[in-house]
């Protein structure tokens, strides 16, 4: 049995990673053989280009900056806290240190020995893992592998439970009719098939006396029994019925029901009052009926919403939706399929919405169908990135009428307007705090009108309109006539390849906010405020990664890609010199997308401000890693669009 | 030679003690700078305050050596004891140690591992005392080594090296006090090695100071005042 020191070593070194993935003997092996050093304010710990040592190091308390020398100056490249592995180099491949470590407050530092360590990298997969990932501090000073990243942290994830049931999004919201329609043996087969088209049923229970169950018959015998063998619907329905029929009680629950279907291949089943079949009739539960309670299928909540006009309807299909979304992201799904489906569950309720103020407004204006519009999103809606029902951003255009219906027009769409926002906001979308909706007389114009915005942005690129075009540029026809959309499109393109310097200014716009280093006391994060200490994602990592991502995009004037993740793609493929850091930027982009929706769904907000106490040090560290290719991203904008000459 | 003193002849020197004496002849040189010393920073849990009738229920120590704490060489030892279970014990959780070391092995290892370093303890006094009344029984006289106690050191840094003594509140120099002013964590007091860590890690602060007071070897650092 270790001492009280090697043990008081080893709680210390398991609360963080790699340390926390060893096993109890690794974990006491490695706290026996530690150094502990006391540096002062002041020392260097390691300077930068000396030969590594044999160890590399833990922080335990105190203030460590890893800097590099450049000829500028230093640089901090990473700060160091508590819990902070670094100077790893030693570790991996004993080079000598990129970054020299500055003792910023008096710092007690555990020094692990590599001989002890290397053994463990080579044995355990996590701890291999760890590193390979680039969690350590200073670990690969220019760009990280993100996928490694994001490989690891679900590989570290906690094992939060089995969802292997969670497709049932709620077991007892399984609807079973216990409205049965029923009929007696001797009824003809014509009217029973009557009384189910009536009842819009696909099947009826056949019943004797005190209504217990003798048959059933469904859709499927009539088709196959009767049509497709020639038998007479005068017959009596006994003579084509399913008998006996597989009869279970209600109080069985869920899964024994739904075994007893799928054991019997039956896709509807009888449920009676004792569960045997001479008892009454008291509900019947069908295959559909448990289709519809898999509330975790996409497919089965856009069939959900496609064939509902209420909105009570559609807010609960969506709110099952944000379940479905919790899983996919704590289940690492690929980014892509997860927002492509979150855009299309989005879409179809916007396209619902409109049938819905379409049908309303039909009485009051019967000429105005026939006026071509479409309903644009804009913003991460626009951008297909919305996973959280966060602010809406949209807009309406119509086709150019001639003066004469204006007014008319004007005030239809502007009434269409508001009712496709007051759905969407009844289905739990917040309202866009700026305004910028389909509702707001501005954003619901003719063509011409939408044009003469474009242009005037692009030609007079005030701070306030380079605002506007970080969220209108980004639009995406919903719904509607799209061809619109495209001939506006068509205009935007036409105005900026006439005013290049347009890009110029919005190049500069995209440098405004500068990466975040990490997250050390308040150095990044919110000084006052409500969000006071908070990480603010979406303006420091985000929005300057979407900003790039449009500028470059449309400097190659690449139409019809508005997903910032997919907008990196094509930008690889279109400057195969940057592929690397393209890629890079684009996952970083995806992993900031779920750490904000998962941050978002766990506080029941926007997940804008992140809590970086509440991170985890593997969190904290995929998020540092995150910011790596912002930096390299702004200084390639800056030169090439020459933003240094620019500003004087 | 009186006949008394022939009664309370000194026990013959064992082998082991003689070893460690020959390994203690050649003194550490004081020009020797701080970062070259060795230190086995000790302390222990004993039945009682009185050195003549209490004896040591647990030793507890860790080296220092160029500045660090080597916690590969951390040990923590339970000796056989007249005193086990005595009144003490149940304040330090001491009851039932399940193997005890015989006084003998005690005091081979105690000797085998502080080598020629230098002792460094809170306090340290009151454990040399009870630890030579052990090491006594086996030949030593006295431990030759070279010895630091933090607490002296601690009040030398803060008063100066001409401090009154008499006026200055040692309770405030008590280890709980110094830790908690020079941002230690105590977790694991009373028991000897948790302290022994405590006041290493304390040891190693307070050798950061003395550098900055230009106090830079061994002759600076044992300089008595």
């Amino acid at each position: 049995m270790s001492n009280v020191i090697v043990r008081r070593v080893a709680e210390f070194l398991k609360r963080f990673p790699p340390f926390s993935f060893l096993s109890p003997a690794e974990l006491e092996g490695v706290a026996q053989s530690v150094e502990i050093q006391y540096l002062e304010k002041g020392e260097t710990l390691f300077r930068q280009g000396e030969a590594a040592r044999p160890h590399f190091f833990i922080l335990k308390e105190g203030t460590i900056h890893l800097v590099e020398d450049a000829a500028k100056g230093e640089e901090i490249r990473e700060v160091c806290d508590e819990g902070d592995v670094f100077g790893v180099l030693a570790l991996l491949g004993k080079r000598p240190y990129l970054l020299r470590s500055k003792i910023v407050e008096n710092s007690l530092v555990y020094a692990v020995p590599v001989e002890t360590f290397g053994k463990i990298l080579e044995e355990n997969s996590r701890v291999a893992l760890f590193f390979a990932a680039g969690f350590a501090a200073g670990q690969v000073v220019v760009r990280q592998d993100l996928s490694q990243g994001q490989k690891a942290r679900s590989a570290f994830k906690s094992a939060s439970g089995d969802h292997s049931l969670l497709i049932f999004s709620d077991q007892s919201q399984v609807k079973v009719s216990e409205k049965v329609l029923t009929c007696s043996p001797e009824t003809s087969i014509r009217e029973a098939a009557q009384l189910m088209t009536e009842a819009q049923v696909s099947s009826i229970v056949v019943c004797g006396q005190g209504n217990f169950p003798l048959g059933i018959v469904t859709d499927k015998d009539l088709r196959s029994k009767v049509l497709a063998s020639g038998v007479s619907t005068a017959r009596a329905v006994s003579e084509v019925m399913t008998s006996p029929v597989v009869t279970a009680k209600k109080q069985d629950g869920f899964s024994n029901i739904y075994l007893s279907m799928i054991r019997h291949r039956l896709h509807h089943l009888v449920l009676t009052e004792d569960g045997s079949a001479d008892s009454p009739v008291c509900g019947i539960i069908s295959d559909h009926d448990i289709f519809l309670s898999m509330g975790n299928s996409p497919a089965v909540l856009i069939h959900g919403l496609m064939n509902t006009l209420d909105v009570g309807d559609m807010r609960i299909i969506r709110d099952s939706a944000e379940q479905m979304l919790r899983y996919y992201l704590e289940n690492e799904i690929a980014m892509e399929f997860v927002a492509s489906v979150m855009t299309e569950i989005n879409d179809v309720i916007i396209s619902q919405a409109i049938v819905i103020a379409q049908t309303q407004l039909r009485p009051d204006f019967p000429d105005m169908d026939e006026i071509r519009f479409c309903f644009l999103s804009m913003g991460s809606e626009g951008r297909e990135e919305q996973l959280l029902r966060t602010d809406l951003d949209n807009a309406l255009l119509y086709q150019d009428v001639p003066p004469g219906r204006q007014s008319e027009a004007t005030e239809y769409f502007q009434k269409l307007g508001e009712l496709v926002i007051e759905v969407l906001l009844a289905c739990g979308f917040a309202p866009c705090p700026g305004k910028i909706m389909a509702s707001n007389a501005e954003w619901n114009q003719p063509l011409s009108v939408w044009k003469g915005y474009f242009s005037e942005w692009i030609l007079h690129p005030t701070p306030e309109a380079l605002m506007k075009v970080s969220i209108f540029f980004d639009y995406r026809a919903v719904a509607g006539a799209k061809s619109l959309a495209e001939e506006l499109t068509q205009h935007v393109y036409q105005e900026i390849a006439h005013k290049q310097i347009f890009l110029n200014f919005l190049a500069q716009n995209a440098l405004k906010n500068p990466p975040p280093l990490g997250f050390f006391k308040d150095f990044v994060v919110e000084k006052s405020g409500e969000n006071r200490d908070q990480f603010d994602i979406k303006s420091r990592a985000m929005l300057p990664l979407t900003d790039l991502a449009r500028l470059l995009v449309l400097s190659h004037q690449v139409v019809g890609i508005n997903n910032t993740f997919k907008r990196f793609e094509k930008l690889s493929e279109l400057e195969p010199g940057n592929a690397e850091l393209f890629s890079q930027a684009g996952t970083a982009y995806e992993i900031l997308m779920r750490m904000r929706a998962l941050e978002g769904l766990q506080h029941h907000s926007s997940g804008r401000y992140i809590h970086p106490k509440s991170l985890g040090k593997i969190q904290r560290q995929l998020l540092k890693n995150a910011f790596a290719p912002i930096s390299e991203l702004q200084e390639i904008v800056n030169i090439r669009f020459q933003l240094d000459y620019f500003r004087r | 030679m009186s006949w008394w003193k022939f009664w309370k002849a000194k026990p013959a020197q064992r082998d082991f003690v003689s070893e460690f004496l020959r390994a203690n002849e050649e003194a550490i040189a004081g020009a020797r700078a701080l970062e070259q010393l060795r230190f086995t920073v000790l302390d222990t849990e004993t039945s009682g305050l009185d050195p003549r009738k209490d004896s040591i229920l647990s030793f507890g120590a860790v080296k220092v050596s160029g500045m660090k704490i080597q916690v590969s060489s951390a040990v923590e030892w339970y000796p056989e004891s007249p005193n086990n279970g005595g009144k003490t014990a149940p304040i330090h959780g001491l009851v039932g140690i399940p193997n005890p070391i015989a006084a003998e092995d005690f005091a081979k290892q105690v000797l085998a591992y502080v080598g020629n370093s230098i002792i460094v303890g809170h306090h340290i006094g009151f454990d040399l005392e009870i630890l030579g009344k052990q090491l006594g029984f086996f030949g030593l006289e006295r431990l030759p080594n070279p010895v630091l106690d933090t607490l002296s050191l601690a009040i030398r840094l803060e008063h100066g090296p001409h401090a009154d003594r008499s006026r200055i509140h040692l309770e405030s120099y008590s280890l709980d006090s110094l830790c908690a002013r020079y941002g230690i964590e105590t977790e694991d007091r009373h028991t000897a090695a948790g302290d022994a860590f405590l006041t290493a890690q304390l040891l190693l602060k307070l050798l950061k100071k003395c550098r900055q007071k230009g106090i830079l070897n061994l002759k600076d650092l044992l300089k008595n005042y």
